[in-house]
């Protein structure tokens, strides 16, 4: 009887922890101005994708799938998929045209902003990597190698509204307009 | 003879090499222009330099900035700015380009016809949340009872933290959150003859900063007319009702006194003094006509009553 005692509290206590770590999470991104990288990815969305020669491919997978991640890993997917991002998308796209390349470099920059916001938020806080979160990011950098590194590139930045929609969901951002 | 075709040699080579600079046309003989910096109020960024003189010339500017990911990723890649790709003025409106809060590098050159000069860079990166925040405009009015506000429209950005209360020792401070300005926004139904007062600041979520907060202002809440003009014919209808109704009863006693219970007073045309009078009585006893009798006045008042 009073083992269960213990194994009850214990569960509770956990489940108390994991929905005030998600719920203060989702606060971490709060100052980010989502309204204008959605704006800026609005106006180039339909030249973007114009140029993506494989419609039938997905990278981010679909939103079901993302949504599918569960709070717990929200922190870590967060952070793999705006360095999957910056580290890789942004610089294998060269973009000839000024106004396209300005809103470009506006969403990279602010995923920068967002990267350093997100690093100092969970300081104290732990943002493990489960083995799930981990699975999904690796499941998307295989979609993003199995084509070439432009075309890639290309997709993935047509996919960006997915992206920003499920980081609306999980992060509780308003926007400022 | 060899020595001078050596020589011949190599001031041709001298000669070719120079011509790509002749034929390109872009050779930077123009000063670079100097003094470059940003000035920022209230998220709009002004980036500003020492002109370049040449008398009797207009030269232009060309300005392009580089955001903390190119510098980091892609240092080579430069991007025009949005208004300023060539301008006149010593100045550039820089805000639609420095659209993250991250340091961004700016770069300005001058253009004189063929002629461009060197690039001149800001010497310290520029971060939008280094902006100066002023305290808000704002203009309160009073609609009857109600305590109104109207902002100044600062933008998209701006949001608006406005406190108000009651003007009394102990009163309780409130604040609402105002997402624009331009809009008039109620904020309380104030009570009459109290004041209130009101002050402002701004927020900019993108940058997580407040601005100072404004100079109180006071109002002051007059009653309304209509009340106080009850009042008084309130008041005056009742000291009128105090002394009429008094007056009434007693008017109203005294001809019910007279209805009810008259008192029988005998004129003074009727009164008979004592001296005696001469008077013939009418009664049943016969009296000699001529007979002359006299009568007290009590006796002649029955006769004559009877």
């Amino acid at each position: 009887m009073k083992l269960q005692c213990v194994s009850l509290w214990l569960l509770g206590t956990m489940l108390i922890l994991c929905f005030v770590d998600s719920r203060s999470l989702r606060k971490c991104l709060i100052s980010t101005d989502m309204h204008h990288v959605e704006e800026s990815f609005q106006e180039i969305k339909r030249a973007i994708q114009a140029k993506d020669i494989f419609p039938n491919v997905t990278i981010l997978s679909t939103l079901e799938t993302l949504q599918s991640i569960k709070p717990l890993d929200v922190c870590c997917v967060t952070k793999n998929l705006l360095a999957f991002y910056v580290d890789r998308v942004f610089k294998d796209h060269q973009e000839p045209h000024p106004q396209i390349l300005r809103k470009i470099s506006s969403i990279a920059n602010s995923f920068l902003y967002m990267q350093k916001t997100l690093r100092q938020c969970q300081e104290q806080r732990q943002c493990h990597c489960r083995q799930e979160a981990t699975n999904v990011t690796r499941v998307i950098h295989d979609n993003y190698d199995q084509l070439e590194a432009r075309s890639a590139a290309i997709k993935s930045l047509g996919e960006l509204d997915v992206f920003l929609a499920w980081i609306d969901k999980n992060h509780e951002v308003t926007s400022s307009a | 003879m060899v020595l001078e075709e050596v020589w011949t040699s190599r001031f041709m080579w001298f000669v070719y090499a120079l011509i790509p600079c002749l034929c390109t046309g872009e050779v930077a003989v123009l000063p670079a222009p100097q003094n470059l910096s940003v000035l920022s109020t209230n998220m709009k960024h002004l980036l500003v330099w020492s002109p370049v003189i040449v008398p009797g010339e207009t030269v232009c500017y060309s300005v392009e900035y580089q955001g903390e990911y190119e510098s980091l990723y892609m240092s080579h890649i430069w991007i025009p700015s949005s208004w300023c790709s060539l301008t006149e003025g010593p100045e550039c409106d820089v805000t639609d380009d420095i659209t993250a809060t991250v340091p961004y590098s700016l770069r300005v050159r001058a253009t004189l016809g063929s002629q461009t000069s060197a690039w001149s860079i800001l010497k310290h990166p520029f971060n939008r949340n280094s902006t100066i925040l002023t305290p808000p405009g704002m203009e309160i009015t009073k609609d009857g009872l109600h305590l109104v506000i109207k902002l100044e429209d600062l933008g998209p950005q701006f949001e608006f933290l406005v406190a108000y209360w009651r003007r009394e020792p102990g009163a309780e401070e409130r604040v609402k959150m105002v997402r624009s300005g331009s809009i008039p926004v109620h904020l309380e139904t104030m009570e009459p003859w109290a004041a209130y007062c009101v002050k402002a600041q701004t927020f900019v979520k993108a940058i997580g900063r407040y601005s100072a907060f404004s100079q109180t202002e006071c109002v002051e809440v007059q009653g309304e007319a209509i009340p106080l003009a009850l009042a008084l014919f309130a008041f005056v209808g009742f000291m009128l009702i105090l002394v009429v109704v008094p007056l009434f009863i007693w008017k109203m006693g005294r001809l019910l006194q007279y209805s009810c219970c008259p008192v029988v007073v005998l004129p003074d045309t009727l009164k008979i003094t004592n001296s005696p009078q001469k008077l013939i009585s009418c009664g049943r006893e016969e009296v000699h006509p001529c007979t002359m009798a006299v009568m007290s006045s009590e006796e002649i008042f029955r006769v004559w009553i009877s």
